[in-house]
């Protein structure tokens, strides 16, 4: 199963940094003694998470409809609401959540019948009430969320655990993205590794094939023997080598560290897809759909040691329910609710969950106001950045929390607004990183996933 | 502890807030560079460019309005501005404290030294006119060289050296041809390295550059022979565009004359059947034909597309952003995007009688009249609008008609005094042939995209641009026979810390392959390419599983050689993608593709090794080597080394090339039939005796073909 990350002797770091070609050459001469890219980092502390799974719910899920209940908004129904604040469209009057909610749990939490089957592990979830964006577009908040920067080009969150941490499989890429059936908007700019060394990017997977060969094209071959395949690798990396020398491109090492991946992949990627090797009973846990078959996968990739697998909902924009919500949420969460709760019931009896992060979330939520095309409702919601939920579970979360809150209508975020910096910062601190010392020397600074922010939401951890 | 977290050394807000920001303690306060990009981010969402969004009737996007009540220049204690953004008072302070985009300390400060120093704004870099900058001394015998070495002078630099001959003539046949030189064409230039114009020219004058360069265009034309959608219809004439676009760029057609054949061919007087064509241009979108589609929805949204389309690909403006609310950052207004929406509205969709090519046609009955739809609605109508470009660049020329014709607004795209058009274009050449565009951002020229790295150099170029008639080959040539193009791309140690990105050019970069030109190189040095210009386009071979879930299922590969043709005839179903193009970043064509990516995954390491397409050209390529009049394997490794990576060895890879030869050559004898696998596709072709040399050289070229020198121009 998973190794530990071996640090590398001080001296041959010191060199590097003197010489100043940085971490990104680490792989390189990893590459040159061992013959193979290792584990780069360690944490600066003990973490309390090894691995994440994220569920990207890419379009904003409605908020007032899954974890942040609003009764006032009966109150006020067919009614304007006493405050709006200005979002990209024009909503009308306030809009109940078509769902029921319903209470779960030691803990009470109120849950959507939307996520009824999850809300059966409420108690190991702590759900972020308070979630504020920038602004109330796609394109920034996507960007936003997993890069930490709403404009400008920046390396990922995984990207960024890559660097600080490393994988713990060398023969998996440590950072995976499956969304099926295409890209999610702003394609692979979601996983991008930046300034971060290339070798940091998550690797897509079109999770809507079920075959290995075709989850990832060329996985095998029927004109080359491995045997074969292998001394052909040392041969190109020796020529690569000669062919480096006065180059010193760190993209030039990230190619190599590429083949040699691609190598082992073939091996270790068709179990690791393959789950025809997954029980019965387990295969018909998670459901024997395209979500149910990405997220069992996502186990087995964080069982082999895989840092960070992200999946997206599907290509473009999913949740973005502007109109007729109550059937487009009710199909969408069908589709990931039995998903959600199979996985944290198999992580827990496999004892995985006490170190593994779940973060379940979208870029932003959406308005409890309904949104109108001219004088007519749409019986949908507009995008809403100034207030949203997300929720993480496992690894280091108090379970059964409530952080924060919005006000009474689900409009804005209330009581203990929260960043998405807050968020990077807390996920890197559950992961053994100080994100103030999680740091890129670039372009005459250091740049960090938190930018100048980020405060530890210290209310849910454990 | 680990050196990946050192601790935060000169981390400060200042130099956080904005790209250009200089340090506090610089001599003047730059709008562009200070100002602009906060009032952008943290203001103008509430008092900016956009009416319906603007509270206590305030804009500061515009200097009139902000110095008529909120600043004094000169007087910052005495601006309400500056009152209300240093207040401690959470009922005044601004933004309100529900503004999730606070000020920060320094950013008032650098506010508070704008107004002292005169609030002076300047206009976005972009929409100030052209003007044609003095090329800076000392001469050179190329302007850009004397722009770039100006540059690096002034920060202390210096040019790399020349790339090496072998490395030159790689760089520039795959630039400008998107396919690599023969052997005897590198030994020739190598020869007489001051034969490289001659050449350029020859590249220029040949077919496969209009092959090369078109691609680029048919990826901003979000080109495909498909409708997209679940139904995913084919557009069988679609391929008719396609060759038009070649033949354009092949006959140097003036950019001009390229712009207004495609927006509106069909308005020109007595149009031929080439100008009919160009207009397939805006019937490449997506377009969703399924039964029970609101048809009057899925036209306003394919007439949308059009227009965010010509926005970004000849303005370089977001300007779908002002589809549902007036731009926030750039002063385009919902009234704008309709009144340039209006000049869509009466199009309709024909085809040319003869070659049944998509063409776009004017309605002269029952003409729709154009409102602004609010929240982007279609159902929604607004006040009504006239066609009109927009309203913050020059405005159009009076027009013959009442009202203004796409073809009026085509002539102002390439209207002398447009100021983005020209800069786009450029911008767009000189990114293809550097890797980056001199703004970084090319599809966003407004004032969230980057600041050009060399301004004057940007505006001199688009004015000698359309001085020399708008010719993209002139403009070409000038770039690729200047000192800075032919640079060296090795990496700098000195400038690792101050231009990482090489924004300087103190060298040439290293660049990945674009897909194509991967699959294409590929098939050249193999002799596998089929070099036929045009025609319709072909389906490569695929697994049966990816075309399962397209429902295209019908899938055939094209016959005979087809398949070994450009890879810009392949077949673009949009529910169908090449994996072998997407993998390498080629585009979906769901939208103008105006830049690609280049990542690097070990997918990528996986097509190279296992893609049926690169098994097949390695072992052709060995077959080809095998086949060719060499005396001894010492000469087969040689003309396989230097067929793929377009120099010959150094001897000591020719060394480590034999002696990996000699031990291969022992165990494919010793694996019998198990090792002849490797010839699968060229077993045929190849007699019993020399299946093993055939089998050794099969690896030796699946070696060298996975080499990063061939993955890269260097």
């Amino acid at each position: 199963m998973t190794t530990s990350p071996q640090p590398a002797p001080l001296s041959r770091r010191d060199l590097l940094r003197r010489s100043g070609l940085g971490f990104g050459m680490m792989g390189l001469v990893d590459l040159l003694e061992s013959g193979t890219a290792r584990a780069a980092g360690q944490p600066n502390f003990a973490p309390r998470a090894k691995r994440i799974i994220h569920f990207f719910l890419n379009g904003g899920p409605s908020h007032v409809d899954t974890f942040d209940p609003k009764p006032s908004l009966q109150k006020y129904a067919g009614k304007s609401l006493p405050q709006t604040l200005l979002t990209e469209r024009k909503t009308g009057v306030a809009f109940p959540s078509p769902f029921e909610f319903q209470r779960y749990g030691q803990s009470g939490i109120a849950v959507s019948e939307l996520f009824a089957k999850t809300a059966q592990h409420i108690d190991d979830i702590a759900i972020i009430r308070s979630m504020q964006a920038q602004v109330p577009n796609h394109e920034p908040s996507l960007m936003l969320m997993n890069c930490g920067d709403s404009i400008r080009t920046r390396p990922s969150l995984g990207s960024w655990l890559m660097y600080g941490l490393g994988s713990e499989n060398q023969n998996l890429p440590g950072f995976v993205a499956m969304c099926p059936g295409g890209h999610p908007v702003k394609g692979a700019e979601n996983w991008q590794s930046a300034f971060l060394p290339g070798a940091h990017q998550g690797t897509y997977v079109d999770s809507k094939h079920t075959e290995v060969d075709r989850l990832i094209e060329n996985i095998r071959s029927p004109h080359v023997m491995p045997e074969a395949q292998r001394r052909q690798l040392d041969l190109l990396r020796t020529l690569n080598q000669s062919h480096r020398q006065g180059r010193l491109d760190p993209r030039l090492e990230a190619r190599v560290q590429s083949f040699e991946l691609a190598f082992r992949m073939q091996t270790e990627a068709t179990d690791a897809f393959d789950l025809s090797r997954e029980p019965q009973h387990l295969r018909a846990l998670y459901g024997d759909t395209v979500h149910g078959r990405q997220t069992l996968i996502a186990r087995r990739l964080i069982e082999r040691g895989v840092r960070y697998v992200q999946l997206w909902h599907g290509a473009g924009q999913p949740w973005d329910s502007h109109e007729n919500i109550e059937a487009n949420h009710r199909k969408l969460a069908a589709e990931i609710d039995q998903p959600i709760a199979a996985l944290l019931s198999d992580l827990k009896s496999r004892g995985m969950l006490e170190d593994t992060l779940i973060l379940w979330g979208g870029e932003f939520g959406r308005t409890p106001s309904v949104e109108m095309s001219g004088n007519k409702s749409k019986l949908g919601r507009d995008h809403n950045h100034y207030g949203f939920s997300v929720w993480m579970a496992g690894g280091g979360i108090k379970g059964g929390t409530i952080h924060g809150s919005t006000d009474e209508f689900g409009f804005a975020a209330k009581e203990n607004p929260v960043s998405v910096h807050d968020l990077h910062a807390t996920i890197l601190h559950l992961m053994g990183i100080d994100h103030e010392r999680l740091t890129y020397r670039y372009s005459g600074r250091d740049f960090r996933l938190t930018d100048v922010e980020g405060e530890i939401l210290k209310e849910i951890l454990s | 502890m680990h050196h990946a977290f050192q601790p935060l050394q000169i981390l400060t807000l200042l130099v956080a807030t904005s790209t250009g920001a200089q340090a506090a303690g610089d001599a003047r306060i730059d709008f562009s560079r200070d100002i602009r990009p906060i009032l952008a981010t943290k203001c103008y969402a509430c008092h900016g460019p956009d009416e319906d969004k603007r509270e206590a009737n305030l804009r500061l996007d515009v200097r009139a309005e902000a110095v008529k009540e909120a600043i004094r220049p000169g007087k910052p204690e005495a601006s309400e501005f500056w009152k209300r953004i240093s207040t401690a008072d959470p009922d005044d302070v601004m933004p309100p404290p529900s503004s999730p985009k606070p000020l920060t300390d320094p950013e008032r400060e650098l506010f508070r030294r704008w107004i002292a120093e005169g609030a002076e704004y300047k206009d976005h870099w972009s929409f100030i006119p052209i003007r044609r900058p003095d090329v800076p001394v000392p001469a050179t015998t190329n302007p850009i060289d004397a722009f770039i070495q100006a540059r690096l002078r002034h920060e202390g630099l210096s040019p790399a050296a020349q790339a090496s001959p072998p490395t030159l003539i790689r760089r520039v046949f795959l630039d400008l041809t998107g396919l690599p030189p023969s052997p005897e064409e590198v030994a020739a230039f190598v020869a007489d390295p001051a034969s490289y114009e001659s050449i350029v020219d020859r590249l220029l004058a040949s077919p496969n550059f209009g092959e090369r360069w078109a691609r680029h265009w048919l990826d901003e034309a979000r080109y495909a022979d498909s409708n997209g959608f679940l139904g995913d219809g084919l557009r069988p004439n679609a391929y008719r565009y396609r060759d038009w676009v070649i033949q354009a760029i092949n006959a140097d057609m003036p950019f001009d004359q390229f712009t207004i054949e495609q927006i509106a061919g069909d308005l020109l007087p007595n149009p031929s059947r080439e100008q009919l064509t160009a207009t397939g241009f805006h019937r490449n979108a997506a377009l969703n034909t399924e039964a029970g589609v609101d048809k009057e929805q899925a036209r306003f949204q394919n007439l949308a597309d059009r227009v965010n389309t010509t926005g970004r690909v000849w303005m370089g403006l977001t300007i779908g952003c002002a589809q549902c609310h007036t731009h926030k950052y750039d002063p385009i207004t919902i009234r704008d995007y309709y009144s340039f929406y209006a000049f869509f509205n009466n199009t309709v969709d024909r085809d040319e009688p003869k070659s049944k090519a998509p063409t776009l046609a004017e309605l002269d009955k029952d003409r729709r009249q154009t409102y602004v739809h609010l929240a982007g609605d279609y159902a929604r109508r607004g006040p009504d609008v006239m066609p009109a470009s927009l309203s913050a660049l020059p405005p159009m020329k009076r027009p013959t008609q009442p009202e203004p014709t796409r073809l009026d607004l085509a002539r102002w795209l390439v209207s002398p005094t447009n100021p983005l058009t020209s800069r786009v274009a450029v911008n767009q050449i000189w990114g293809t042939l550097f890797g980056t565009g001199i703004v970084s951002t090319p599809d966003d020229f407004g004032a969230t995209g980057e600041p050009p790295s060399h301004p004057e150099l940007l505006d001199w170029m688009a004015s000698e641009f359309m001085h020399k008639g708008w010719s993209r080959k002139r403009l070409i040539r000038l770039i690729v026979t200047s000192t800075t193009y032919k640079q060296s791309s090795n990496h700098r140690e000195d400038i690792a810390e101050i231009d990482p990105l090489n924004r300087l050019l103190s060298r040439q970069n290293r660049l990945r392959l674009d897909a194509e030109i991967l699959r294409d190189s590929a098939l050249a040095i193999s002799g596998m390419l089929v070099r036929e210009i045009g025609g319709p386009s072909f389906r490569p071979p695929l697994p049966e599983d990816v075309f399962e879930v397209g429902r295209s299922s019908n899938w055939q590969a094209s016959p005979g050689g087809e398949i070994y043709r450009r890879s810009l005839y392949i077949i673009t179903l949009r529910s169908v993608l090449y994996p072998l193009l997407t993998t390498f970043d080629g585009p979906d064509a769901a939208d103008a593709c105006v830049r690609r990516e280049r990542s690097n995954t070990p997918l990528q390491a996986l097509t190279m090794m296992n893609d049926p397409a690169f098994v097949e050209a390695a072992q052709s390529l060995a077959a080809r080597v095998l086949h060719g009049n060499y005396h001894d394997t010492k000469e087969r490794l040689t003309r396989v080394f230097e067929l793929t990576l377009n120099r010959p060895p150094r001897p000591e890879e020719l060394t480590r090339l034999k002696a990996f030869f000699d031990e291969q050559q022992k165990r494919v004898k010793a694996g019998g039939n198990e090792a002849l696998k490797s010839l699968s596709f060229i077993e045929k072709s190849v007699a019993t005796p020399n299946k093993i040399e055939a089998a050794t050289l099969v690896a030796i070229a699946r070696v060298l073909m996975n080499l990063d020198e061939f993955i890269n121009r260097e």
